[in-house]
């Protein structure tokens, strides 16, 4: 039987939108695929295959990270019981190296036909796996210990070892499907009910013989809703596939401290990643926001970077680096510092607690501030026209207490010319944005969250800018019937200028 | 005669000796588990506790190798008194693991005993 039902409603729609009502869904769609990134799942299976470990091991719920996920990254993806610091002893060499060439207390001689100079040849394989420190100060002391297997896993391919390169190819897959359903209004042109394939991500990550991290991640694919008037039919295709971060960390750069990273990342400025938290899409808003209609940039934007970043002594952390645009010639740099109290420090440490006296909340509380400025500029490429002058300053807190995680963001921002191509110069414009989240872990694999996030961006000229105000209400509940899936459901009530959102979103996260 | 008895004798006390200090271990792989007879009753409850508050993540395979090699085997770190206690107070503050200071006490301690007896 043929219902009557649809025409009508669409007949309805077409005669309650107004101009105005159009012109703001568009805006609202615009920004909303914007927040509803692709840069959100970022589970690494590979280091599970690499390190033989449970993926709660780093996580809660991933892509969410706990304290020894987050000392793991800052150690350049090095497991942090076999952080190795300057001069630190090296783990044994292969057991293709523990026979010596001459006789000796250890076994017989190996018999080396041929030319070569087997001697060398087993300091070399020792070499691979020795600090450049251990080796200015070896000893035929050292040198033997140095071929003493304690540990099977070091029997890798001695090829494999002399090379650098990870025995196990440490890539993993990730994706992520939605259902989306909200105010037909406002999202995906009156579809009420949205199915997507959200998004596919390879990801590479681990380290190069404990001297070297590295971490790429490649968007596959991420789903490109058809534009203009099309049949229905039509299966969205792929927006573009792309690299989101790809870099290199020098860790302990020329045996110090400081880690020496290179690549395209995500500057080290707030506390948390975009994928290290609970919401799948929703990011938080004063990492996500952008200024205006021409300047893309957001704190959590991946940017082309020179960066040193170090740990001190054990609970500080300080990073700072250069970043380059293409098509200008003025660099942009940031800083970042924060500290951490109570809890694992950040080379995964546990702090000391007398298990003979009472407890008390001290034992499980751990407090992490942190705080970062930036400062940057943008406009068109190759023009001497007058560019926008931009400053984010940042801090984050979160307080964790037993299964309760309460998380704290607070922005300030200030453009100088946000439409640079505008003939007339815009005034300044100043943002504030904040987010309170508080989670709690029901289960080891159950998680639910409350957000509020909060941004205004005001200039003094509403003529020659549109101020802007937006409050958020997230709501997310996250399951993870195996730890390597994760079943989330996020419901957001926006408040934006003249339009209120309401938007539900069910998802599916897997990754191998 | 008598030192082609007694040396090979001496031999064979010592090796069992060595063997019945050693902790017992039963069944193999995520089946690993200590052995009941290598706990004396004054550590019964502690070793009752490990068996319902250990297994809610992860096997005592890993517990009984880190005992046994005095390795921890997932991050290699010395698994001696001092890492005992650092695991102990790891556990005690993982989220959702519905242990108290107590009982984590008690499980360092019976963990420090089997540590002993596997040294012996």
């Amino acid at each position: 039987m043929v219902t009557n039902k649809i025409p009508v409603r669409a007949a309805r729609r077409i005669s309650f939108m107004s101009n105005k009502r159009r012109l703001f869904s568009g805006i609202f769609v615009f920004y909303a695929f914007q927040l509803i990134t692709v840069g959100d799942v970022l589970a690494i299976p590979a280091f599970s295959r690499a390190h033989k470990v449970e993926c709660t091991t780093c996580h809660t719920i991933a892509p969410e990270l706990n304290e020894y996920g987050e000392a793991f990254l800052k150690n350049s993806y090095v497991y942090v019981g076999k952080a190795k610091s300057a001069g630190e002893k090296a783990p044994a060499a292969p057991l293709a190296a523990r026979i010596p060439s001459t006789g000796s207390s250890r076994g017989p001689a190996v018999k080396v036909m041929g030319e070569g100079d087997a001697d060398q040849l087993m300091k070399l394989k020792a070499g691979a796996l020795v600090s450049d420190a251990g080796d200015q100060a070896s000893t035929k002391a050292d040198t033997e210990s140095a071929f003493a297997v304690d540990n099977p896993d070091n029997l890798k391919p001695e090829g494999l070892v002399l090379a650098g390169i990870p025995e196990i190819v440490p890539i993993s897959f990730t994706g992520a499907i939605n259902y989306a359903f909200g105010d037909e209004r406002n999202i995906n042109n009156g579809n009420e009910f949205d199915y997507s394939a959200r998004v596919f991500k390879l990801l590479a990550a681990g380290n190069f013989r404990e001297k070297v991290g590295f971490f790429v991640t490649y968007s596959a694919y991420s789903e490109q809703p058809p534009g203009g008037t099309y049949n229905t039919s039509v299966i969205p295709s792929n927006n573009k596939t792309d690299i989101n971060e790809m870099f290199l960390q020098l860790r302990n750069f020329l045996d110090t401290p400081l880690n020496f990273k290179i690549g395209r990342m995500q500057p080290k400025l707030g506390l948390w990643k975009s994928s290290n938290k609970l919401s799948v899409t929703n990011n938080y808003l004063p990492y996500s926001y952008t200024v205006g209609q021409e300047s893309v940039f957001k704190v959590d934007q991946p940017q082309d970077v020179i960066e040193l970043n170090s740990v001190f002594a054990r609970r500080l952390f300080f990073a700072g680096g250069v970043v380059n645009r293409k098509g200008q010639n003025t660099k942009e740099g940031y800083g970042h510092v924060s500290c951490k109290i109570g809890g694992a420090d950040y080379l995964g440490d546990e702090a000391d607690i007398d298990l003979s006296k009472d407890e008390s909340i001290l034992d499980f509380l751990a407090v992490t501030i942190g705080s970062y400025a930036y400062f940057g500029e943008n406009g068109p490429s190759v023009s001497a026209t007058p560019r926008n002058s931009y400053e984010r300053y940042g801090i984050d807190a979160e307080l964790q207490y037993k299964i309760f995680k309460l998380r704290i963001l607070g922005g300030w921002g200030s453009d100088s010319n946000v439409n640079p191509t505008q003939t007339a110069a815009t005034p300044k414009v100043i943002s504030k944005a904040g987010t309170l989240e508080g989670e709690f872990a029901l289960r080891a694999n159950l998680m639910t969250a409350a957000r509020f996030d909060y941004l205004q961006e005001l200039s003094g000229y509403d003529t020659l800018f549109t101020n802007r105000h937006v409050r958020r209400y997230v709501w997310i509940v996250a399951y993870a019937p195996l730890q390597n899936v994760k079943l989330s459901t996020e419901f957001k009530y926006e408040i934006a200028q003249d339009v209120i959102n309401r938007i539900g979103t069910v998802g599916a996260t897997f990754s191998f | 005669m008598k030192k082609v008895v007694l040396l090979p004798l001496l031999i064979v006390l010592s090796i069992y000796s060595i063997a019945e200090a050693r902790v017992k271990v039963t069944g193999h792989g995520a089946k690993m588990n200590f052995s009941d007879e290598s706990i004396p009753e004054i550590h019964k409850p502690a070793f009752d506790l490990l068996q319902v508050k250990c297994i809610k993540c992860h096997t005592l395979e890993r517990t009984v190798i880190a005992v046994q090699t005095g390795i921890a085997p997932i991050t290699g770190q010395p698994f001696n008194k001092q890492g005992v206690k650092a695991y102990g107070i790891k556990m005690l503050r993982k989220p959702n693991s519905e242990m108290n200071k107590k009982e984590i006490r008690d499980i360092v301690v019976l963990l420090n005993f089997l540590l002993d007896e596997n040294t012996k």
